[in-house]
């Protein structure tokens, strides 16, 4: 028996539902039913197949608790670390590049409670659980340092992170910039919010080609000199703490904006405390 | 209001007051517990724009570059420019806010009115970021009713812990009227704001206060006690500590500055009243015969003060019993809570618990495991 399941929340825990009733069924995963009809033409697979999540409309709050019963948010609430909760920690997992969502299902399966996902004592919850940190990580790094401009109005930033976290990053600049169009492009992809500014959907993706047709009004932006004489500004130079700032201020994160690097740079270098513009001061 | 700026200034560009202001901030600490979004070389976040409406100021706050009668140069930004340089900051994903202090334009009314102009042409711009002021002291109620009404977090700066200490360094103000009176009704505020229902989804920080380190005579524990009275009853969070640095041509400026460790050893018994339930008569052990702290852990010093309870078994002792073992936290101590039984010190570990240091003070399943070596190691 085979159960081919759709890498969504809901596919997850449906198929770990499914798995507790078969636990020697095999899973394959897809995320829509072509890739997936593709994977077992390419597999010549001719057992039984059961498809799971790719038509279903069940709520992610009653197969959760269906499957770490009603006090599946206590942990949650109760932990002073800001863990996400268990539907979140399913969506980050599945947003790693390394991500196995076979894997995911058989931990959650395994998993009897919450609490074990985050102080996991098997393997494969351990590794899940590392899945979800490093997306979260870049995740954060994003929202720390990247910078977008302006471009033709849309508040645009071009990233390259490791894991499938476009969208979730696109949402939440929206949501820092209600009043903007906000655009967040990697590759040749563009995942647009607030699109409602420029005649689109709220969230959608478009091809960044797409994107360079649209316009919106202009917003001038000279801000990069400004916050370099800030960042300056707020240097106190008896308590330099390289070690500390570097850790804080990682060489492969800061790689995400010009601007971030240019601290980096000068978490590094430190700051010249000596500029041409200084001899003309009083 | 007009704007007015003072004869020096004229010649400064936006970039040059910018600075100048910006530069007046650099100490005070701004955490509000969101996304930082740089580090400056010194390891410290850079969350919030910080700057200074002005530098000029009335008062003669004896620690201070910017008390009158000092020489320096004053400059002044206008709530228009401050408003355009934090949208750009925002906008470009530099900051998350505004932090907004001030000399004394005249008087604390005028200078709150200013920097609540600011704060509403923000809000009415449609800014949602954070905002954050720390306002004059003796600012009429009037306008911190305002105030809470666009900031996020406001409040007056203590500076030191009693009249006596605060008539020294800061003359042109009185501690129980100007300062401890505006801090009760910054917690009232907080209280009613909160209980706003829907209120705009923006979130009320708590009661928020600044001390100078090092500028008055109080000590340590003198520190320590206001805290934890400002805790119980004005609803205090957590305080700011600012090191006494002295500046010349002040009153202070042949006074030792006050080293960088006793800043970061006075956040550590913060912490420990903020998140470990301890209050201040729980560390009176901790300090020298004068009152000061020691430039060492203040929870290794209380453990061993209390040596006699110690090594506590991981998997019986309460919560508040495993708060006192160092090297674990709050949250390490509540996952053990919620993982026993613990077997081992990998598991303990794995929680996030700092083994080297908690070794001499714990046994698991009945067994100590710790030598001579580990427990100079917890004890340096
Ligand atoms: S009121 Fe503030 S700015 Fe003015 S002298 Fe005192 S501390 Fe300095």
């Amino acid at each position: 028996m085979i159960i081919g399941f759709r890498t969504t929340v809901e596919g997850v825990l449906l198929t770990c539902l499914k798995l507790r009733q078969l636990p020697d069924a095999q899973l394959m995963f897809a995320e829509d039913l072509e890739e997936l009809q593709r994977k077992i033409d390419f597999a010549g697979l001719e057992t039984d197949l059961e498809l799971v999540g790719f038509e279903s409309a069940a709520s992610t709050t009653e197969l959760i608790a269906r499957v770490f019963g009603k006090h599946w948010n206590r942990h949650v609430k109760f932990s002073r670390r800001k863990e996400p909760d268990p539907i979140h920690f399913i969506d980050l997992v599945l947003r790693h590049a390394d991500c196995d969502p076979s894997e995911l299902v058989r931990t959650l399966s395994l998993s009897e409670d919450v609490p074990s996902l985050f102080s996991g004592k098997m393997q494969l919850q351990k590794r899940c659980y590392r899945c979800m940190r490093e997306v979260n990580l870049s995740y954060q790094r994003l929202c720390m340092f990247a910078r977008p401009a302006f471009v033709r109005g849309i508040l645009t930033v071009d990233i390259k992170p490791e894991h499938r976290i476009e969208d979730m990053f696109c949402r939440w600049l929206a949501r820092k910039n209600p009043d903007l169009p906000v655009a967040v492009v990697h590759g040749d992809k563009a995942w647009i919010g607030n699109g409602h500014f420029v005649g689109l959907d709220r969230f959608i993706v478009v091809t960044s080609l797409f994107m360079g047709n649209l316009e919106a009004m202009n917003v001038s932006d000279e801000v990069e000199e400004l916050w370099d004489v800030y960042y300056d500004s707020q240097m106190i130079d008896s308590r330099r703490n390289k070690k500390h700032a570097k850790k804080f201020q990682p060489k492969a994160a800061s790689s995400v904006s010009g601007m971030s690097m240019k601290d980096r740079y000068k978490v590094e270098r430190g700051i010249s405390p000596c500029k041409l513009g200084d001899f003309f001061e009083i | 209001m007009s704007y007015v700026k003072t004869p020096n200034e004229a010649h400064k560009t936006l970039t040059e007051r910018m600075r100048y202001l910006a530069s007046g901030t650099k100490y005070d600490s701004c955490n509000q517990s969101a996304v930082c979004h740089a580090f400056a070389p010194d390891g410290r976040c850079i969350q919030l724009y910080k700057t200074l409406l002005t530098n000029y100021c009335s008062g003669e706050c004896t620690y201070c570059p910017n008390r009158c009668e000092r020489d320096t140069p004053r400059v002044s930004l206008s709530p228009d420019e401050v408003v355009k340089i934090t949208w750009s900051f925002y906008r470009r994903n530099a900051v998350e806010g505004l932090f907004l202090s001030s000399g004394v334009i005249g008087d604390a009314e005028n200078t709150s009115e200013k920097q609540l102009e600011v704060a509403r042409k923000l809000r009415a711009q449609g800014f949602q970021g954070y905002i954050h002021m720390r306002l004059m002291p003796g600012t009429p109620k009037y306008l911190l009713e305002e105030i809470a009404d666009v900031a996020n977090k406001f409040g007056v700066n203590a500076e030191t812990t009693s009249s006596i200490n605060y008539s020294e360094v800061c003359p042109n103000f009185d501690y129980t009227n100007d300062v401890l009176q505006r801090l009760k009704w910054t917690k009232e505020l907080i209280i009613e704001k909160r209980k706003e229902v829907g209120y705009g989804g923006r979130i009320i920080g708590a009661n928020d206060t600044q001390f100078v380190v090092g500028a008055a005579d109080e000590s340590d524990r003198d520190i320590v006690h206001t805290v934890n009275k400002f805790m119980d009853k004005y609803d205090l969070r957590r305080p700011y500590f600012m090191s006494f640095d002295p500046v010349a041509d002040t009153p202070l400026e042949h006074n030792t500055p006050s080293p960088q460790w006793r800043e970061v050893r006075l956040y550590q018994t913060s912490y420990l009243l903020k998140d470990y339930g301890l209050k201040a008569k729980d560390l009176d052990e901790i300090y020298t015969d004068k009152g000061f702290l020691k430039d060492q852990d203040p929870k290794i010093l209380l453990a061993q003060s209390n040596a006699e309870i110690f090594p506590i078994d991981i998997n019986n002792a309460s919560q508040q019993e495993l708060l006192l073992v160092p090297g674990i936290g709050p949250v390490s101590a509540s996952r053990i809570m919620q993982s026993r039984p613990i077997n081992c010190e990998q598991e303990l570990a794995r929680m996030g618990v700092v083994i080297t240091r908690a070794r001499p003070y714990i046994k698991i399943k009945g067994r100590c495991q710790t030598n001579l070596s580990a427990f100079m190691e917890a004890c340096s």
